[in-house]
This record gives C-alpha cells, sequence and structure tokens, in this order.
C-alpha cells in the first residue's frame, strides 16, 4: 500500500517532471501569438499574424517540403532495410553478430559530426551533392539502428513455431513471411518507420553539412534565420513542427497502440 | 543420409509412416530420441505416450520434417520426409504451443491453409464452418485468438489441421488445456472423426488414459527409447518392462529371486508368470496390477488364490467408484496398492486393520533382468 505522504510525494514529482517537460513548449506556444516584433513570453498581446506571415513565406515552406521529402526517402529506404535487418537480427545467428551490435550502437557513440563529415566526403566523390536524395538515405544510414531495434524487439516475441505452423498449412517462404511474420512483427515496423521519419524531418547537423542554399531543409533553414535575427515566426514554425510530431504519436495511437509502442521500448 | 536405403521389409512396404534407426542428438547431454524405429499402416491412430522430457515432441517434429534427425531415416508414405519441401507435405500439424496466427480471426485462421493450398474460393466459407462445428465452435469464428479460453484456441488449432483433410495428422497434446469433461468428450470425437476421414494419425499425450481411450496403436517412450510399442489391449495386459507397467495403470513391484513357480522375495513365495530362459536363482523384478490383488478380511475367501499374504492397512484413499488400498506386508520392502470396487459405498477395511491379500500367478508379470 502507498501511505498519504508517498503519494503526496509521488505526485508532485510527476507534476514538476510534466511541467519542466512542456514548459519550453507552452512558452514557444505563447510566443507564437504574440502581436509585438519581438519573440517574447508572455507575449505582447495576442494575434496569429505571425502564422500568417508564416503562410506567405515561401523560402520556410519550401524548405519544409523538401524536409518532408527527405523523411520520405529516409522511411522508404529505411523501411525494408531496417524490417529485414531486425527480423535477421533476432532469428539467426549471425557470423559477425558483435559487429553488427556495435553498429547498432553507433549512434550513441560517435558523434554526428563524425558520420556527417564521413558521408559529406563519400557523396562529395561520388559528386551528387545538391539534390536532395543523398540527405534521406544520409538520415537513413545515420538512424537506421533504431528502426532495426524496434523490428527486432517486436521479432523476439514472435513464437518460431508460427512460421513452421504456416508451412504446414501450405505457405511457402515468401507467404509465410508476407502473411505471417510481417503482420506479427507490423508494430515494430510501424513504430520503426515513424521513429525514422520524424529523426529524419529533426535531422539538423547532417543536414547542414548536405545541404546547399538550394536543398536546404527546415531545421537549417531555421537555424539560419537565427543567426540574422529572432522573430516570433519561428516561434510559429516551432509549434508547427510540434504539430507534425502529435499527428505523429496520434497516427501511432491509431495504428498499433500507444501501450504497444511504449512496451517495445 | 545419402546412402542406399535398405529394402523395406514385407510389413513396412505400404507403411503410412515408416521411422528407421532415427537418433537425435542436440548435443546437450543424452540423446533426444535414441534408435526409434516403428511403421504405421495408413488409417491407423497411434498415440505416442510418455513421461515430460522423454523425446515425444522431437520425435513428432522429425516426423513432420521441421528436425532433421542426426541418424536413421523416415519415410512418409514411402518418400524421405525431407525430399519433400515443407509446404508441399499434405501433413496437418496441432503444436504443443499451438501456434495460432494471432492477428488473424478463428475463421482466417481456418481458412489460411485452404487459401494457401489454392481451394476453390467458393467453397472456403462453408468448409471453414463445417470444420468449426466439428471441433464445436460454430459461431466463434469472427473472435480473435486471444478473445478464446485455452480450450478452444486448442479446437481452433485442431480444426485448422484438418480441414484441409491431409493425409498425415500430427497432434501434440492437443487437449491438454481441456477440463477433463470436454477432454474425455473430444477424445471420443477424435476417434469418431479420425475414422470417419480415415486419416493417418500420431498423437502426443502423457495421459495414458487418452492413449488407452484413442488409439489403435501405442508407443510408449522413455528418456529417449521406444519401451514398447502395441495396442492398447496387449499394451495393458503384458507391458514390456517395469516401466510400462508403472507408466499405464497402477501397479505394485516386487523385487526378488526367480523360483520354479515364480519370485521369492525376502523368503516370501510369491507364484508369478515367469518369462522364458530366467535362470533360476537370479534377481528378478515382477509387476502385479492393483485390480488384480484381491483383498478381504477372512483369509478362507481367497482359498482359491496362488499366493495369499497377511498384511495391514495403512492407507486408504477415496477414488470415487473404488477404493486404492496401500497395503504393507511385514518383510516386503513396499506397500502393495490395491484396488477395490465398492458398490455398497462403505469401505470394509479401515485404517489399521489386518487382512488378507491374494493373486494369481499369470497375474504377477515378471520382467527379464536386462529391463529392469
Ligand atoms: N530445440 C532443442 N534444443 C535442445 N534440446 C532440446 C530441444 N528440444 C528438446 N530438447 C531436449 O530433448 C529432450 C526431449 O524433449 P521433448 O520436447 O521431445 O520432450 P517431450 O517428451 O515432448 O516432453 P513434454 O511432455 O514435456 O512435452 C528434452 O530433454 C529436451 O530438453
Ligand atoms: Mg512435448
Amino acid at each position: 500500500m502507498i501511505s498519504q505522504s508517498q503519494r503526496i510525494t509521488i505526485w508532485t514529482l510527476v507534476w514538476i517532471a510534466l511541467l519542466t517537460l512542456s514548459l519550453p513548449t507552452i512558452v514557444v506556444l505563447g510566443a507564437s501569438f504574440t502581436s509585438g516584433n519581438i519573440i517574447a513570453f508572455p507575449p505582447d498581446g495576442l494575434s496569429l499574424k505571425w502564422y500568417a506571415k508564416l503562410a506567405m513565406a515561401r523560402d520556410l515552406q519550401q524548405a519544409f517540403l523538401r524536409s518532408l521529402v527527405v523523411s520520405l526517402i529516409c522511411t522508404a529506404v529505411a523501411l525494408p532495410v531496417g524490417t529485414l535487418a531486425g527480423l535477421a537480427l533476432s532469428r539467426f545467428r549471425l557470423r559477425y553478430e558483435g559487429a553488427i551490435q556495435v553498429y547498432l550502437l553507433l549512434p550513441f557513440t560517435v558523434p554526428l559530426i563524425g558520420s556527417g563529415i564521413g558521408l559529406m566526403l563519400v557523396f562529395g566523390e561520388w559528386r551528387v551533392l545538391g539534390s536532395l536524395w543523398p540527405v534521406g538515405v544520409a538520415c537513413a544510414v545515420i538512424n537506421l539502428p533504431f528502426i532495426v531495434w524496434s523490428v527486432s524487439s517486436s521479432a523476439v516475441l514472435l513464437d518460431p513455431d508460427l512460421e513452421l505452423a504456416a508451412q504446414s498449412c501450405g505457405a511457402g517462404r515468401v507467404q509465410t513471411f508476407l502473411h505471417v511474420t510481417l503482420p506479427a512483427v507490423m508494430p515494430g515496423v510501424i513504430t520503426g518507420s515513424l521513429l525514422m521519419f520524424i529523426l529524419a524531418m529533426n535531422e539538423f547537423l547532417v543536414s547542414l553539412l548536405l545541404t546547399d542554399a538550394r536543398t536546404v531543409t527546415l531545421p537549417v533553414q531555421i537555424y539560419n534565420s537565427i543567426r540574422s535575427i529572432i522573430t516570433p515566426d519561428l516561434a510559429a514554425v516551432s509549434v508547427v513542427f510540434i504539430l507534425i510530431a502529435l499527428l505523429a504519436i496520434w497516427l501511432l495511437d491509431k495504428l498499433v497502440g500507444l501501450e504497444v509502442f511504449l512496451k517495445s521500448k | 543420409m545419402n546412402m542406399p536405403a535398405a529394402q523395406p521389409a514385407d510389413g513396412e512396404r505400404h507403411a503410412a509412416v515408416l521411422v528407421r534407426d532415427v537418433d537425435m542428438d542436440f548435443g546437450n547431454g543424452p540423446l533426444a530420441v535414441q534408435s526409434a524405429s516403428f511403421s504405421l499402416e495408413a488409417g491407423r491412430f497411434l498415440t505416442i505416450l510418455g513421461p515430460s522430457g522423454s523425446g515425444k515432441t522431437t520425435l513428432l517434429r522429425m516426423i513432420a520434417g521441421f528436425q532433421k534427425p542426426s541418424r536413421g531415416q523416415i519415410l512418409i508414405g514411402g518418400k524421405a520426409s525431407d525430399a519433400v519441401a515443407p509446404h508441399k507435405r499434405t501433413i496437418g500439424m496441432v503444436f504443443q504451443k499451438l501456434a495460432l496466427f494471432p492477428h488473424m480471426t478463428v475463421n482466417e485462421n481456418v481458412a489460411f491453409p485452404l487459401k494457401m493450398r489454392r481451394f476453390n474460393p467458393k467453397d472456403i466459407p462453408e468448409r471453414v464452418a463445417r470444420y468449426l462445428d466439428l471441433v464445436r465452435l460454430g459461431g466463434y469464428g469472427t473472435r480473435r485468438i486471444h478473445e478464446l479460453s485455452g480450450g478452444q484456441q486448442q479446437r481452433v488449432a485442431i480444426a485448422r489441421a484438418l480441414v484441409f483433410e491431409p493425409d498425415l495428422l500430427l497432434l501434440d497434446e492437443p487437449l491438454a488445456a481441456l477440463d477433463r469433461k470436454l477432454r474425455e468428450e473430444m477424445q471420443l470425437e477424435f476417434r469418431r472423426i479420425q475414422k470417419e476421414l480415415g486419416v493417418t494419425t500420431i498423437n502426443v499425450t502423457h495421459d495414458q488414459r487418452e492413449a488407452l481411450v484413442v488409439s489403435d496403436e501405442i508407443i510408449v517412450m522413455d528418456q529417449g527409447r521406444i519401451q514398447q510399442h502395441a495396442d492398447p489391449v496387449a499394451m495393458y495386459r503384458k507391458p514390456a518392462s517395469p516401466f510400462v507397467a508403472n507408466f499405464i495403470g497402477v501397479s505394485s513391484f516386487l523385487k526378488g529371486e526367480v523360483t520354479e513357480t515364480g519370485l521369492s522375495v525376502n523368503g516370501f513365495s510369491c507364484a508369478g508368470t515367469l518369462p522364458r530362459n530366467m535362470s533360476l536363482g537370479s534377481v528378478a523384478q515382477g509387476a502385479i496390477r492393483a485390480e488384480q490383488i484381491r483383498i478381504s478380511a477372512t483369509a478362507a475367501d481367497l482359498a482359491s488364490c496362488d499366493t495369499t499374504l497377511q498384511g495391514t492397512v495403512t492407507d486408504t484413499i477415496f477414488e470415487g467408484e473404488r477404493l486404492l488400498y496401500f497395503v504393507a506386508v511385514p518383510g516386503l520392502a513396499t506397500a502393495l496398492q490395491i484396488y477395490h470396487h465398492d458398490p455398497l459405498g462403505h469401505a470394509p477395511h479401515d485404517r489399521g486393520a489386518a487382512v488378507t491379500i491374494g493373486w494369481n500367478a499369470r497375474d504377477l508379470l515378471i520382467f527379464p533382468p536386462q529391463n529392469m
């Protein structure tokens, strides 16, 4: 049983945590509605004028569209590769298991600037810098471990007899994969894909290294604006970003259920 | 194996399933299956019976072609079991852990083999419904698997294995999760369905009653070895080893020296049936079924018995339609177990009562020492 004092302590901690986590969001949300000309919280009067400005800002919009394209490319590349890699990892005693696990830890060990410069050199060598797809591919390469993890954590829960059962029902390899294996790891695949999408959407450092004036993505565009002046339209952009993240979470809930997502971590 | 197959013996030529000298070595201790050999005629119902860990599932999975034997040969319908790709075999299987498809409904699970085997899509719903009725799950078709009880899930697995009318049906403890009443109903149902469809069936269980009730033939396994292969009546009446006698039915065991008429146990002369070629004076073990020993308060009642002994009731267990007595005879190492059918419903012998017990020579089976 939890005593009264314990309950008070726990709830106090929960509220502090919630507040500190959501404070920046609240501040930026407030700031985006200001009617003044400088970014401030609490807002200096209420208006939607910065959103209106956003609607007119072609450079931001185009950067946003480019980010969208980059995210889609990243997800499209990572989805098949990550799914198969995740399944293979959980299923077979791989010959280079140790090496693969090290690779999966890379995003937490090698600073992004390192991988970013590496990729920049490779793509530069191939003379493909200047188009969008290398940025998408780069995001996929760097973040791949996330989808691999997500899929393989779904796959280890899979009863290996399930595939044998499918075979004894007359399903060949491909049919077994499509009808039984894939649906069983679907929660992991969806979670991983959304993760890849959001990560690519937010990817800054690698984008900075791989883009130029013609291919600049939203995070880089925002960074460029900050360097000149900080105006409230940036707060509005942030709010749009947050909305996209919320949309992703809503999708996740609809598709696999948040419970599954939280458990798969 | 690449060796040319030895010509099958006459009786084996038409076998639906032929297992010859099969070993399975997982490399983690004693062989999971050792020198298993048997053949099964088409249309027969075989039960593999044995305690937990005796290698039943392993043997079944090798027959299904999911595991390759370390040694030996398995022929299904005359063809090597691994000569045909797993999904081209017409073997229906119920897995020990069921392996139902969790993302599909009951209907979809049962329809899956029909779709994969390209049955006419128009016939599928009718056929699925028919087989769900057969396992008494009519009306459950639209449920998801996790919305069913353990026993219902088991019956879905049975329907899924039967629905495409396989040549061979492999069942790994399909009734284990059912309550006794339903299990006994399903056992009879199984027998009926099996006879109706004529499908060759291999069933795995550790329930000796189920083995006796449903099977045409029983194989008893222990520690990876086949102990005996016989029909239920022969298995019960003539167990090949003390292990089998102990595993099927309730038996008491006596250990002593072989005499002309049976065993001499600590000086007591116990009449029994001796196998051929037993040398007098050698140590052997005898087993007698609990229902073959008679018990009475008065020695005169048992005058017709070949052997009578005096003892004391040490325990009485009420089993409903019968009583199980434990009777200690001074000088015998273990108490003898004795069934007593009790139509009047009053236990005639209390704990501590002095009783006479007796049996006939044909009922004490004496085993050659190599089977001890
Ligand atoms: N995949 C495996 N790898 C290693 N050892 C195994 C494997 N499967 C079974 N064994 C071992 O082989 C032996 C026989 O196992 P098996 O599953 O065939 O027993 P069983 O008779 O089916 O028992 P139960 O009635 O408990 O299901 C056991 O000792 C088990 O530990
Ligand atoms: Mg088993």
